[in-house]
This record gives C-alpha cells, sequence and structure tokens, in this order.
C-alpha cells in the first residue's frame, strides 16, 4: 500500500491539496470567478426550476416587454419571462450532459488504462476503434440518430452521447498510462509483486486523474452544446424548455434577428452559452495548474 | 508507400464499417420504412413484384429475402455509386443530390480550415512569445473561449449582424441564379465568394481557438530548445529565428488537423443551416425533416467519407512536411 506517491498519510494529502486549489485560485483572481460561474449553472440545474411553475405563465399582452425588474430579460412571443426560460432550460440538458460525461469517463479511462498498461495487440485493436469513434462526425451521426432509433428519453440521450464521445479520452489516458508504466513507482509496485488491480487502481489511476477531471469537464460542456444544437436545428420534439428551443424560436420562426425588440430573448440562450464556456475555460486553466506544477513558472 | 496502403485499406474498413451501420440502422428502425413505402405502393394498387422493384430502386436493395442477401445488394450498389433514389422527390438519384452538394461544402470547409489554420498559427506563436504579458493571456482566453463555444452561436451571431443588421452579405444561397450562371469566369466566381464569405468564416472563427492553443503549447515546448539558442549565437535575423520556430512548432499541428475535420465537417450541419447554403449539411437536415432516409443514408456516408480521405490526406500531408516520419515508414 506505501508505495508511490501515495505514500503520504492521507489527511497531508489532502491537506496539500486543497491548498494547492487555493493557491491557484489567488494566483489569478479570474478563475475564482469561473468558479462561481460553474457553481451558479450548477444551482440554476438543482435548483431553478424550483422557483418556476411546471408551467411558465405567458401573457400574450406583453409580448417582447422592455426589460424590467419585472423581466429583466424581457419576455419571448408569448410573453414568457427570458429569464424563467433560461433558468428553467438548465437542468434537463444538463442532467443528460452530466450522465454522459459519466459513460465517457468510464469507457474512456477503463479502454485507456487497459490499452496503455496490457500494450501490444489489444492496444492496437482498441486504439484502432478509439481512432473510428474519433473520426465519425459525431454531429451527424447524432442528428441520424435522433430519428432512427430516437432520442428523446434522456438516458438514450446519455448513452449515445457519452459512447460517441470516449475516444479522445481513450488516447489521453492511454498515452499518459504508457509514459506512466516505465517510471519507477510502477516498476517498483511490479517487482513487489502487487497485483495488477492494486497497481491499475492504486497506483496508475490517481496519475491520470487530473486528465480525466479536465476532460470530463470538457466532455459535459460539449454535451450540453450538442443537445442544445439539437434542439436548435429543431430535430428534436420543441416542447421542452431549454436554450436550443428559445435559439431555435429566436432564429428560425420569430425572426428575432430582424427586429430590436425580440433581440432579448436571441441574446439570452447565446449568453447562458458564452458564460458557462467561460466558466469552463477559467476552471480547466486552473486544473491544468494544479496539476500540472511546472506550468507555474510561466 | 506502405503507410499510404495501410491508410487506404484503414479509410476503406472504415467506410466498410459506417455503410453495415447505416443499413443496419435503417433496417432496425420503428415502423421500418422500407416496408412502409413497400405497403404503401401495394395500397396505391402495385402487384407485390411492381411494389418490391420500385422500393429496391429507392433504397438500393430489396426489402425482402433474406437480409445477408439484401445487406449484398445493397453493398453491390455502393460500389457502383448507386445510393439509391430519393424518397421525397421521386425519381432523382440519391447520388445525383449529394455529389451535387458534396463541392459547396468542401468550398466552407476547406476555406474556413484555411483560413482559421493560418490566423490560429501566428496568433499563437504571438501568444507564445508573449505569454507572461496581457496580450499573451488576452489571446489565450479569447482562443479558448472560441474554440469552446459551439460553431452555431458563432454563425448564429455573424449572420445577426452581417445579413440582417448591416446587409453587407447576403442571407443565403450559394450564387445568384438570376444574375450569374455556373462558368468559370469571374463573375460567377466573385458571386460564389461573396456567398461564400459568411459561412467560411464562421468555420474560421469557430475553429481559429483550437489552432491558437496547439501552436501555443508547441512553440512553448520548442522555444527551450538548443537549435533555437545556437540560431541566436549565430546572430541570425529575427525573422529567420522565427522560421526556424515555426517550422518545427507547427509540426503536432497536423496530427490536431485530422481531429478537426470531423469537428468542422458536422459543424457544417449548422452553419448550413443558419445561412441557407445548399451543402451537404443542408441536404442532411432537409432530409432528416422530410424523413427522406434513403437521402439521409446518402448524405450522412459521404459525409463520413469526406472525412476520412480528410485524414488520410492530412496524414500524407505530414509524411511530406516531417522528413522524420517518412524514414521510419
Amino acid at each position: 500500500m506505501e508505495t508511490g506517491p501515495n505514500s503520504l498519510p492521507p489527511p497531508l494529502l489532502r491537506r496539500c491539496k486543497v491548498s494547492a486549489v487555493l493557491r491557484a485560485l489567488r494566483r489569478r483572481p479570474s478563475r475564482i470567478a469561473g468558479v462561481v460561474i460553474i457553481l451558479l449553472f450548477v444551482f440554476m440545474a438543482v435548483a431553478g426550476p424550483w422557483f418556476y411553475p411546471d408551467r411558465l405563465p405567458y401573457d400574450a399582452d406583453n409580448i417582447y416587454a422592455p426589460i424590467s425588474w419585472e423581466h429583466p430579460l424581457s419576455t419571448d412571443f408569448e410573453g414568457v419571462d427570458v429569464l424563467a426560460l433560461v433558468v428553467t432550460g438548465t437542468r434537463g440538458v444538463m442532467l443528460v450532459a452530466v450522465a454522459a460525461g459519466l459513460v465517457t469517463m468510464v469507457v474512456g479511462t477503463a479502454i485507456g488504462l487497459y490499452a496503455g498498461y496490457r500494450r501490444g495487440r489489444p492496444d492496437s485493436v482498441l486504439m484502432r476503434i478509439a481512432d473510428f469513434v474519433l473520426t465519425i462526425p459525431g454531429f451527424p451521426l447524432l442528428i441520424v440518430l435522433t430519428v432512427t432509433i430516437g432520442l428523446g428519453a434522456w438516458w438514450k440521450m446519455a448513452l449515445v452521447l457519452g459512447l460517441t464521445g470516449w475516444g479522445g479520452l481513450a488516447r489521453a489516458v492511454r498515452s499518459q498510462t504508457l509514459s506512466l508504466r516505465e517510471r519507477g513507482f510502477i516498476e517498483a509496485a511490479r517487482g513487489l509483486g502487487l497485483p495488477t488491480r492494486h497497481i491499475v487502481t492504486r497506483e496508475l489511476l490517481p496519475n491520470v486523474a487530473p486528465y480525466i477531471a479536465t476532460n470530463l469537464l470538457v466532455a459535459v460542456t460539449a454535451y450540453i452544446y450538442a443537445q442544445v444544437g439539437l434542439y436548435f436545428l429543431g430535430v428534436l420534439p420543441l416542447d421542452t424548455s431549454n436554450w436550443g428551443v428559445m435559439l431555435n424560436a429566436a432564429v428560425f420562426q420569430s425572426g428575432a434577428l430582424i427586429s430590436p425588440d425580440a433581440l432579448p430573448y436571441l441574446l439570452a440562450p447565446l449568453g447562458a452559452i458564452l458564460l458557462l464556456t467561460l466558466g469552463v475555460v477559467l476552471i480547466v486553466d486552473a486544473l491544468e495548474e494544479i496539476f500540472n506544477p511546472r506550468l507555474r513558472g510561466s | 508507400m506502405w503507410r499510404i496502403a495501410g491508410h487506404l485499406t484503414r479509410g476503406l474498413a472504415m467506410i466498410w464499417a459506417v455503410t453495415t451501420f447505416t443499413f443496419v440502422l435503417i433496417r432496425l428502425m420503428p415502423g421500418d420504412p422500407v416496408q412502409v413505402q413497400y405497403e404503401r405502393l401495394i395500397a396505391q394498387g402495385m402487384t407485390p413484384d411492381q411494389a418490391e422493384s420500385a422500393t429496391a430502386i429507392t433504397y438500393g436493395f430489396v426489402p425482402h429475402g433474406p437480409m445477408w442477401k439484401q445487406y449484398l445488394e445493397y453493398m453491390w450498389g455502393l460500389a457502383h455509386l448507386d445510393l439509391g433514389v430519393s424518397v421525397e422527390s421521386q425519381g432523382v438519384p440519391v447520388a445525383d443530390r449529394v455529389f451535387g452538394a458534396l463541392p459547396w461544402t468542401v468550398l466552407l470547409v476547406l476555406s474556413g480550415i484555411l483560413i482559421s489554420f493560418l490566423i490560429g498559427v501566428v496568433l499563437g506563436v504571438v501568444a507564445a512569445m508573449r505569454r507572461s504579458t496581457m496580450v499573451g493571456h488576452g489571446l489565450s482566453i479569447a482562443g479558448s473561449l472560441l474554440h469552446g463555444v459551439p460553431p452555431f452561436v458563432i454563425g448564429i451571431v455573424l449572420a445577426a449582424l452581417f445579413t440582417r443588421r448591416w446587409r453587407w452579405f447576403p442571407s443565403g444561397g450559394h450564387f445568384n441564379g438570376d444574375e450569374v450562371s455556373p462558368g468559370f469566369y469571374y463573375d460567377f466566381i466573385g458571386d460564389v465568394a461573396y456567398h461564400a464569405v459568411l459561412p467560411a468564416a464562421s468555420f474560421a472563427v469557430a475553429s481559429y481557438g483550437g489552432w491558437l492553443l496547439a501552436m501555443r503549447s508547441s512553440v512553448a515546448s520548442v522555444l527551450g530548445d538548443d537549435f533555437l539558442l545556437a540560431a541566436e549565437l549565430r546572430g541570425l535575423r529575427p525573422f529567420m529565428r522565427f522560421r526556424y520556430l515555426a517550422r518545427n512548432a507547427i509540426l503536432p499541428l497536423f496530427t490536431v488537423l485530422a481531429i478537426s475535420f470531423g469537428l468542422v465537417f458536422g459543424g457544417s450541419i449548422f452553419i448550413e443551416r443558419i445561412f441557407n447554403y445548399p451543402g451537404l449539411g443542408m441536404l442532411l437536415y432537409q432530409s432528416i425533416g422530410a424523413r427522406d432516409f434513403s437521402m439521409m443514408s446518402g448524405a450522412f456516408l459521404l459525409i463520413t467519407a469526406a472525412v476520412i480521405v480528410a485524414n488520410i490526406l492530412a496524414d500524407v500531408l505530414y509524411t511530406v512536411i516531417d522528413p522524420r516520419v517518412r524514414r521510419q515508414a
């Protein structure tokens, strides 16, 4: 048990990590903004729908209302509050994206670790498959699947997204594993006759975890955008509320591109996407520094 | 040479896998469209024989008989570039439509990738050289932000700004059919370019960030190399040092190029939809809206094939540019 980088007693190890996180945050205050943004979106996803009734009230007399305290982001073509639409549109998409991210994480990590640790034939076969998954243009495949097998159910969507997106992670984990397995502490573990299970889960996994964490964050955002894109194109039923449905209505139906009154309705989901991306970029920047101390010099 | 042969076999194997996949997909679909059309034709008063051959023409395989036989028929047709006939607009061969749409998408994708590559590489070098200054940080953040934002956001913003707010560019189409007719002369090419500017720019803006980031980290890793120090000691002009640096740092980007083709072709559905540009992505979108499954599988197949071919070309390009890879092979 007491080999490799995990030889510190657990409390000390944990304290190091917490202080590293705090240090990285303090070095560039913008990263704190990133954390705040992501927490805001998580909060919107978890608690957002509780603030609003199941069916948002619409008000035909108040279409594209001017910005006011009552409607901070104006109203849409039916007089529904845009802020409410943005907030309530977060949960469904994010739930699917997180589930898909977990699928990607499990599949990508397992295949990457196995291929990198076994090497030889399993490695080359698995990497061929990973290349195949990477090469197939994901979005066209997704919209073909929406009409053939149907992606209405959330778990189907999550599964398909997760299973089309693991190629990159598997490759990253594999190349990391390949270089790690030549390092001293892995050789020592092998020399000690520790079981493979132990080496892979206790020695290799903690060292590739940073890549997985970063990748997971990026993958979850990509999956959010893939879903928003599907709704935006209108290939999924538009009966739910989310950012993609809003964009679809704003761009293709209500002519928000032309009338300036409707502009907030178009800008709100775009702004939400931009803000989410900004948060992810800032956090990934912080994560990279925490996990890769060599970057700190620059 | 062997390397290229290996790529070709792998590419063919992938195309085969994708065609098999689409075949299975269409057969397994709820309310099998092949069966549905067959029954509709019978209901219209055709004899089973007639209905069978009509359906076979549409989908490229006979709707009855054992699965493996249908599959072989389908493959045989594909090998002759016969993709069946459109369900929606009867009698139009799918192959004509998809190969007619392909050049327009290739035009957008290639010009978009080329522009974004050039901008991204130059800005990436700048960001790496000035990485501890505000300029460097600003470039990196802007690059990662635009890289992270999905391409349709960029497309919507550009469309809103330049076709509606300021009517600088046309809001749709690939050329103005009323004024110019296709041909190899100045006016036509100008008009095509005029219509392609915004979609191509959307691709470019959406993807230059990736190049910027890749180039920045690549330059940062080359910067410490001895040959650059030697070049400096030899008193070479800064421009020559830049060339040394760029030529070495640019190599890893060609592996990224291969991956980016898939993303850009995928994004073409959005961009073409937003700008009403009649390329492959638009065709795929329309066929999905109309539930035209033979057209859909044809368009999907060609998009995938285009990505695979682009991948192979990117790899060949890599061997041309990096002599070390050539010698290994």
